[in-house]
């Protein structure tokens, strides 16, 4: 009987087994073994390149350009999309009313094809006849104008010529389409999709915070709602927050929708993330040993990032 | 006086600060949708509010076929909506993707239970082995994985096949260690009850266990289907040239590819159409919805 179910077990584990060798392991030795050649498909024959793939990522400014985009877009998406998380999290708990309608509106994101939803942006702030640029240009020369020139702050001169009066007189961004900016735009799309799903682990975070701890700090002083969220809520919520950084901090590097649908890597290669990057190389020039090289780089960076996780987890460290 | 004032201030500024960043949420959807309904030259001119005026418009492709002009007369809700189903294959499209969704989680499921169960109620030499691998597993992103799997799908003539789209998920070790968690909550004596009926370990996976995990399980396939649904990364490395296999992320993105001035308006009703289903589904089911994705946290 014993025996049996024995053999039963290796029946039942042996599909995922192979399959996790064949899909998720053996890839991932290929792509570390072709990242040392120059392979491509159709093409029989390869060399073994050594360290040329990795070292192209250091000198040539195309690949540096790929690490600035992805590290800015890192940089920006993970701190603002987590407080604002955050932010809205502890608003909606803290409202008397309307609570549910808020998180069903801010979630929507997270449902919607990410795809999609670039497209919609890519037109809604299309330069011409985007509605955010037609709402601004209409703003000039009325009272929103007056507003957003900040002159009527005590502390801004009358000589200061604002970001809207700049886009007034000549024209208002590009977007995607200038490099300054396009970055920055495909930024926000990303935080656009990501607060949502912060928020709600946020929710869920605050619902675990016992209420006894709260009366706890009230007994030892902390009176206002300021002090209480600096004792008890923020300490509390670091577990969660380490979970939140982890997977935003993944999910950001992995950004691709965005890119390719809009600007392409463009303008001047300053929206060139990582991904985009493999996609451009490996798949449509068929540089597939380069490819291999910066999905290494691009694992190594999530290798590093969910063991720093599972570590800082294990140490059951509060975030204070 | 006073005091009651203190105590409404805060709650209008929350309420203030709440729905502005509702606004910037919902701004792309209000365009989506409403674009879907207006014409060229009311998009083109941001005019005609929400709805639009739904004046009669001409159909240049149907005159171009050959039909009088005042055969061709459509509202532009009509005229958007139509060509986005006769422009770009869209029901092929979302069939594809139910189809592969569909075909997905059900592989993963059925590799996964089996896998699950043996490693949370059976004992044999390797247990721990194999739960390790489905640990390190968990670590590796599915991007770094495409590459890869691109080439081997490519070295066996797979590439531009619906085997291609389904292949790599096939193996969820999410799912795995989801359900192994979960198996380990269901008491012994129910699989002892069931063994002394004489059932089969196989009959106990789906019979006895499939059906304790079912609230597991939905959560489950609205990540799975979720995800799969809206990605866009995979097809668009699987499926290069075969439209009759595109799901609807690529459809749309191919329909933008060749979109001239005046597509704008059946753009975003196949955006409307592709983006719909999970959006209703989610207003339907909200708080399934939000456990099943916020699974995701192990990825």
């Amino acid at each position: 009987m014993s025996d049996h179910r024995t053999n039963v077990s290796y029946w039942f584990i042996a599909p995922a087994v192979i399959l996790m060798i064949v899909i998720l392991i053996a890839p991932i030795v290929i792509a570390a073994t072709l990242s040392f050649t120059d392979y491509s498909l159709g093409n029989g024959k390869f060399e073994w390149v050594g360290w040329e793939n990795y070292s192209k990522m250091v000198s040539r400014s195309t690949y540096k350009k790929m690490i600035n985009a992805t590290l800015t877009y890192v940089l920006v998406v993970v701190p603002v999309s987590v407080l604002l998380g955050l932010g809205i999290a502890l608003l909606i708990n803290s409202v008397k009313r309307f609570g549910d309608v808020y998180k069903t509106i801010y979630f929507l994101p997270v449902m919607a094809a990410l795809l999609a939803m670039a497209i919609v942006w890519e037109f809604t702030l299309h330069p011409t006849i985007g509605i955010v640029n037609k709402t601004l240009t209409n703003g000039c020369g009325t009272w929103v104008e007056t507003l957003f020139s900040w002159h009527w702050l005590p502390w801004v001169s009358q000589d200061h010529f604002s970001w809207y009066q700049q886009g007034c007189e000549d024209s208002f961004p590009l977007w995607f389409g200038n490099r300054d900016y396009a970055i920055y735009t495909i930024c926000f799309i990303g935080i656009w999709q990501t607060v949502g799903f912060n928020m709600v682990l946020y929710l869920a975070g605050l619902t675990s915070v016992p209420r006894e701890l709260y009366q706890a700090a009230e007994m030892d002083g902390a009176s206002s709602s300021w002090d209480k969220f600096w004792l008890v809520t923020l300490p509390m919520l670091g577990p969660t927050t380490v979970f939140v950084v982890t997977i935003t901090t993944i999910r950001s590097f992995q950004v691709f929708d965005t890119v390719e649908a809009i600007t392409k890597g463009g303008p001047a290669k300053s929206t060139y993330v990582m991904m985009y990057a493999v996609y451009e190389k490996a798949v449509q020039q068929n540089l597939i040993g380069m490819g291999a090289a910066i999905t290494v780089v691009f694992l190594l960076f999530i290798f590093a990032l969910t063991l720093t996780q599972r570590y800082l987890v294990e140490k059951r460290t509060h975030y204070s | 006086m006073t005091n009651k004032f203190g105590e409404l201030l805060p709650e209008f500024s929350k309420h203030f600060v709440l729905i502005l960043g509702a606004l910037i949420v919902l701004l792309p959807f209000y365009v989506m949708l409403s674009y879907s309904f207006k014409s060229p030259r009311e998009i083109e001119t941001n005019t005609g509010g929400f709805f639009g005026k739904q004046e009669q418009m001409v159909n240049e492709y149907c005159v171009k076929l050959g039909n009088e002009r005042s055969d061709c007369m459509e509202t532009p809700i009509v005229f958007n909506y139509t060509q986005a189903f006769e422009k770009a294959p869209l029901l092929r499209y979302l069939l594809n993707g139910v189809f592969v969704t569909v075909s997905i989680f059900l592989i993963q499921i059925l590799v996964a239970l089996p896998c699950a169960y043996a490693l949370s109620k059976l004992r044999f030499w390797g247990r721990e082995i194999v739960f390790g691998m489905v640990i390190f597993c968990l670590l590796i992103p599915v991007h770094a994985i495409a590459l890869p799997i691109y080439i081997m799908l490519a070295k066996v003539g797979l590439t531009n096949t619906y085997s291609a789209l389904i292949i790599p998920w096939t193996i969820s070790v999410f799912g795995i260690f989801l359900m192994r968690q979960f198996f380990k909550t269901v008491p012994d004596d129910l699989i002892d009850a069931a063994r002394m009926d004489g059932m089969t370990e196989l009959a106990i996976v789906w019979r006895v266990m499939l059906p304790t995990a079912i609230p597991a399980l939905m959560a489950f396939a609205i990540f799975s289907v979720v995800s799969h649904w809206n990605d866009y990364f995979w097809p668009r490395i699987a499926v290069t040239g075969d439209r009759d296999l595109y799901t609807p992320p690529l459809g749309l993105r191919e329909f933008k590819g060749d979109a001239d001035g005046s597509n704008w308006g059946p753009m975003m009703a196949s955006a409307t159409v592709i983006v719909t289903p999970l959006i209703v589904a989610f207003l339907l089911a909200q708080k399934k919805f939000v456990e099943g994705i916020t699974l995701s946290g192990m990825k």
